[in-house]
């Protein structure tokens, strides 16, 4: 699968991406399935007729411009909202990190990454050990009994991320959650997220702005522009060292140009 | 002249919220005399006008006469005596009115048919002053302690309904969606989420609440009473005892301010995630 040339697989709307899976790796199952999803807002069509699949344990990044409907996709794989046409197979309970951090203020922060989980019995202890291990490993060990108010906002999206993956799911669902960190702390954050996905391999869809992070972190690249798919292809490189790939920089054209931006730097 | 601290928006950044305070505690002297300045320049006028006869005695004794009724009733045990009659009624209306109040609010703001049904009574009912009520209330209950005791409950239900209703219906729809992606059940959802974003709206309630419970009891005490400060005071207008009425103004005021100082202090300690110390 690691080849050095971009091979850039765009696909037409509506059509089925299994042929392709099927070459890269057979009998693999899939956690989402979505087909003919269409979303209106008040007469508005905001997502029109959405086909993909999201393969156990794969990591997609889903670009698209400022109004283009990512955030609505992601709300109806997370469950949040059911007012759609089409069909959508998704986990039970995927694990949603928001944009904002979204802690709850009035509780501190052990208990905000345990919200949910059992907090008694057996299960409660071990649901807070797991969740004490998970805030070490974002490194928020020192904050768990702080209040979430206390906390920069690296901190609490590291916090919010927690959270997340503190309940081991089949599928997590992030919206820009690097959105708003400084370049350090968002190279920690992808490394860490590549750790935890090797750990617990959740199938992952990245609701992301920057065209590098999804090229360095993900399996495949979605594309939506107006709502509609236009495009959806694998990353043709190996999980560590891509920057330094030839073909690196003609991926990144290629999304610029599909996002309809020209890189003047280049 | 827009000092640094000012220029910092409040609120937008609460981790400063104490270090702004502490920085402000140097002038803190300066700021109490400041304050003082206002109600140490009214009793010196009070007591000029007064002790140069320029008014009467008999309608403004001077504040030594006023301290002297007071120690005099201190003394003899019986402002004890009213203020612990008073507090009982306050206290015991303040406590069903808070628990009527907050009921009320939880099967409004949970239910939306609880709402239909309970909400437009109330706000029908809160257009009314609750002392134009007492009437009524002396006719259906009598004038005995049941009366000053609804009536006071009566009057602190209505803020505390409509502050906490108003926070469990303006919940937050962000923490909501947070709720229903971690799975939380309707129960959960009330007590880890609910209630505790509408913690604010009551006690903002709790405060309005705690001024009208005073008020409403110093009317009911004024009629057909045998004992509290308001009947201290209606007793005193009848023998003319000028000073003994300014007393039981003081002592209301003194109440307010304290019982209003509580309830910061309880609400501070509940609300200690805010962190606005
Ligand atoms: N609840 C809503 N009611 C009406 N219109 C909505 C609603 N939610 C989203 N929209 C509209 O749907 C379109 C897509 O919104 P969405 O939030 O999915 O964009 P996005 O791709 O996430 O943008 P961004 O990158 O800025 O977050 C926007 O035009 C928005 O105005
Ligand atoms: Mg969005």
């Amino acid at each position: 699968m690691a080849t050095d040339t971009v091979t850039p697989t765009p696909h037409a709307t509506g059509k089925p991406t299994e042929a392709r899976h099927a070459t890269a790796e057979t009998a693999s199952r899939t956690t989402v399935k979505v087909r003919a999803l269409s979303r209106e807002f008040d007469g508005r069509g905001v997502l029109h007729d959405i086909n993909f699949d999201i393969r156990d344990g794969e990591f997609v990044a889903l670009l698209g411009r400022s109004g283009s409907g990512k955030s609505t996709l992601l709300r109806i794989l997370a469950r949040l909202d059911d007012e759609y046409t089409g069909t959508v197979q998704a986990p039970k309970r995927p694990a949603v990190a928001f944009q904002d951090s979204r802690l709850l203020p009035w509780k501190k922060v052990l208990a905000n990454v345990m919200l949910g989980l059992p907090t008694r019995g057996v299960d409660g202890t071990e649901t807070r050990a797991r969740a004490e291990e998970m805030l070490a490993e974002v490194g928020l060990t020192d904050h768990a009994k702080a209040w979430p108010k206390t906390l920069s906002g690296g901190e609490a999206q590291r916090a919010s991320l927690a959270r997340a993956l503190v309940r081991r799911p089949e599928l997590l669902l992030m919206d820009e959650p690097f959105g708003a960190l400084d370049a350090l702390t968002r190279l920690r954050m992808h490394q860490l997220l590549r750790t935890l996905r090797q750990r617990h391999r959740p199938a992952l869809l990245l609701v992301t702005h920057d065209i590098d992070e999804a090229i360095l972190l993900a399996d495949r690249v979605l594309v939506l522009t107006d709502g509609v798919l236009s495009l959806d292809l694998d990353i043709p490189f190996p999980v560590v060292g891509r920057r330094r790939r030839p073909g690196f920089t003609e991926l990144r054209d290629r999304l610029l140009e599909e996002l309809g931006v020209a890189d003047d730097d280049r | 002249m827009v000092t640094i601290d000012e220029a910092l928006v409040p609120g937008t950044d609460d981790r400063f919220a104490r270090k702004r305070r502490k920085r402000n505690g140097k002038s803190a002297t300066a700021l109490i005399a400041q304050r003082a300045a206002g109600p140490v320049a009214l009793l010196l006028a009070w007591w000029i006008v007064s002790a140069t006869g320029l008014i009467s005695e008999r309608i403004l004794p001077t504040p030594v006469a006023v301290f002297e009724a007071g120690a005099n009733l201190i003394g003899n045990g019986e402002l004890a005596t009213h203020l612990l009659a008073s507090a009982q009624r306050a206290g015991t209306g303040l406590f069903f009115g808070v628990i009527v109040g907050v009921l009320l609010a939880l099967v409004t703001g949970l239910s939306r048919v609880g709402e239909r049904l309970i909400d437009p009574n109330l706000q029908m009912l809160r257009a009314m002053p609750i002392l134009a009520l007492m009437p009524l209330a002396i006719v259906w209950l009598g004038i005995g302690e049941t009366m000053k005791v609804s009536l006071v409950a009566l009057g602190v239900m209505f803020p505390i309904y409509l502050n906490t209703h108003a926070a469990i219906r303006g919940a937050d729809a962000r923490f909501l969606d947070l709720a229903a992606t971690a799975g939380l059940n309707k129960l959960q959802l009330i007590r880890h989420v609910t209630i505790p974003g509408a913690l604010p709206g009551f006690f903002t309630g709790l405060r309005f609440s705690v001024a009208i419970a005073w008020l409403v009891l110093v009317v009911a005490e004024q009629t057909n009473a045998t004992s509290g400060i308001g009947y201290l005071m209606t007793r005193a207008r009848g023998l003319s005892q000028i000073d003994v009425i300014m007393v039981g103004l003081l002592v209301y005021a003194v109440l307010g301010l304290a019982s209003d100082a509580l309830v910061r202090i309880i609400e501070r300690k509940v609300l200690s995630w805010r962190l606005t110390r």
